[in-house]
């Protein structure tokens, strides 16, 4: 019942998905009609159901769910290893991004049993029966499980993630003491896999104009910089009614994130900061 | 060819957590309690107005429509203010750990619950 | 692909640009809303206390001049409040041309009704 961890995988709950009609809301060439069942191969024994979105730019008027029954003995314990299996196994048109297949370079993140993680530290084990795969949430899609992330990586480029100083380079490094860095500890490790974003329905809504936990994380990030010297620019570029204040505190954003980072906070710092500077 | 890509599910698949399923419901009940606001005032005016307008809206809180309307308003009221007050906590930067958003989430359910049943009991005790 | 709009993914994110303000509304949310704790507590206890009350004994009450005060003040953060929750809830999921008239609405509604109180209230204490 308290979760302490985001990688504590949520277990029963009452309610798997919100309310709602399967299609809601959603344009008819998103809506999501029932596809092919791929079943498992002879003589496999430990298998696994897998509900997997599948679309094809190329062939498909709108996307589909396909059923595909693993493997389990024949594929490794994560959620990537399956994909890769069905890919190499069952059908070779599954697409999807992967890279590092250790949690640290975010292409594979999407949205397994109801929430967005990484594939590739999500044990098939810990999913239901049978278990939902589809691409992370409110994303326009390219192919299969591969998002568009052009306009979620635009709102991070609006943010400036470099550093701006305008005192002259120094010889040597920029000084920084061990209790200033570690202000930055929290926020550097973010690898932008856009988990937290996706999952944020104030983002779902208002995406276009609020930036997201993600982008805002970062801008904290820069923000905390000892190093920095454009807070003032900063600041004034996030103080909009939409760009930061679409932020309600859902709180979606730090339970979801597979690194345990914590947007949620990172916001409520810039609130604060942004408050200091007229009181 | 140029047809549009489709969106991908959001709050048609994405699991209900304590964090979402608490944020609309401070939102839902927020909205409740506005027009709650409005019923206050609906009050006002008829007591202004003298006693038999006030007796007509006295006696449709005493129905029993009334009281089911208003034990549910109650439980709006005070998950709306133990809920305002966990963001007003988080707006301080505090209480943003994981096991803290959990177990203040559970608290602001458990404290609505009772504080409702107690003002109930009370209220039951006091006007019979 | 024949796009209506072709600007780059970057301004298309930046808008119209930072409006450098909105920390005002946020704020005045946040101070109505501390404001709000003691005086609906206040609200809901007097409620249970006079719970036997008729048209008279409620009158009585209301003519009290700490009461009367702090009814005005439960209205007047009650709906300021409440102006400020509601125009926030229209803006996140009204996107058309009906978001502004449904703001100033919202916001005229809750200006009149607060005023409709405020007035009911001082009639009752010394009408």
């Amino acid at each position: 019942m308290i979760i302490r961890s985001s990688s504590q995988v949520p277990r029963a709950t009452l309610l798997k998905r919100f309310p709602v009609p399967k299609n809601f809301g959603l344009s008819e060439g998103s809506r999501i009609q029932r596809g092919r069942t791929w079943p498992a191969p002879a003589g496999a024994r430990r298998t696994k159901t897998l509900q997997i979105y599948r679309y094809d730019p190329d062939a498909d008027k709108t996307p589909r769910l396909d059923t595909f029954e693993v493997d389990l003995d024949d594929c490794g314990p994560m959620v990537l290893d399956a994909l890769i299996w069905i890919k190499d196994k069952v059908d070779s048109t599954l697409t999807f991004r992967r890279s590092c297949r250790e949690g640290v370079c975010g292409s594979c993140a999407m949205n397994m049993d109801g929430t967005n993680w990484l594939a590739c530290t999500r044990s098939i084990s810990d999913l239901g029966t049978p278990a939902t795969i589809y691409p992370l949430a409110n994303m326009r899609i390219i192919k299969d499980l591969v998002p568009d992330l052009t306009h979620v990586f635009a709102q991070y480029e609006m943010i400036e993630p470099w550093l701006k100083s305008h005192t002259p380079t120094p010889e040597r490094e920029r000084r920084q003491s061990v209790a200033e860095r570690q202000q930055l500890d929290g926020y550097y490790e973010c690898i932008l896999c856009f988990c937290c974003t996706s999952g944020c329905p104030s983002h779902w809504w208002n995406g276009d104009r609020f930036l997201g936990p993600a982008a805002l994380l970062q801008a904290w990030r820069w923000l905390a910089d000892s190093r920095d010297e454009a807070t003032e620019e900063r600041l004034d570029k996030l103080e909009d009614p939409f760009r930061l204040y679409r932020c309600h505190t859902i709180l979606n954003c730090t339970r979801t994130c597979p690194k345990g980072l914590n947007p949620g906070k990172a916001i409520a710092e810039e609130k604060k900061a942004i408050l200091a500077r007229r009181s | 060819m140029s047809r549009s890509r489709p969106l991908s599910p959001n709050i048609q698949i994405y699991r209900p957590q304590l964090t979402s399923v608490l944020s609309i419901a401070n939102r839902i009940t927020g909205v409740v309690l506005g027009l709650g606001g409005f019923g206050l005032v609906a009050w006002l005016v008829a007591a202004a107005l003298g006693p038999q307008p006030y007796a007509a809206v006295q006696s449709a809180f005493i129905s029993w429509p009334g009281q089911v309307l208003l034990v549910g308003f109650t439980f709006a009221f005070f998950l709306h203010l133990c809920g305002g007050i966990r963001h007003l906590v988080w707006d301080s930067g505090r209480g943003f750990e994981l096991g803290s958003i959990y177990a203040s989430g559970w608290a602001v359910v458990a404290a609505s619950v009772v504080l409702t049943a107690a003002t109930w009991v009370a209220s039951a005790v006091l006007g019979g | 692909m024949d796009r209506e709009r072709m600007g780059s993914p970057l301004a298309r994110a930046i808008g119209l640009g930072s409006a450098k303000s909105g920390v005002e509304h946020w704020w005045a949310e946040r101070v109505s809303a501390v404001a709000l704790v003691p005086l609906t507590l206040w609200f809901v206890a007097s409620t249970i206390a006079h719970i036997r009350s008729d048209h008279a004994g409620f009158v009585a009450w209301l003519r009290g001049f700490p009461t009367m005060v702090l009814m005005i003040l439960l209205l007047l953060a009650l709906f300021h409040h409440t102006a400020l929750g509601l125009q926030v809830v229209i803006e996140d999921y009204v996107h058309s041309g009906l978001k502004l008239p449904a703001v100033v609405a919202v916001r005229l509604l809750c200006f009149a009704v607060a005023a409709a109180g405020i007035l009911a209230t001082l009639k009752i204490a010394w009408g």
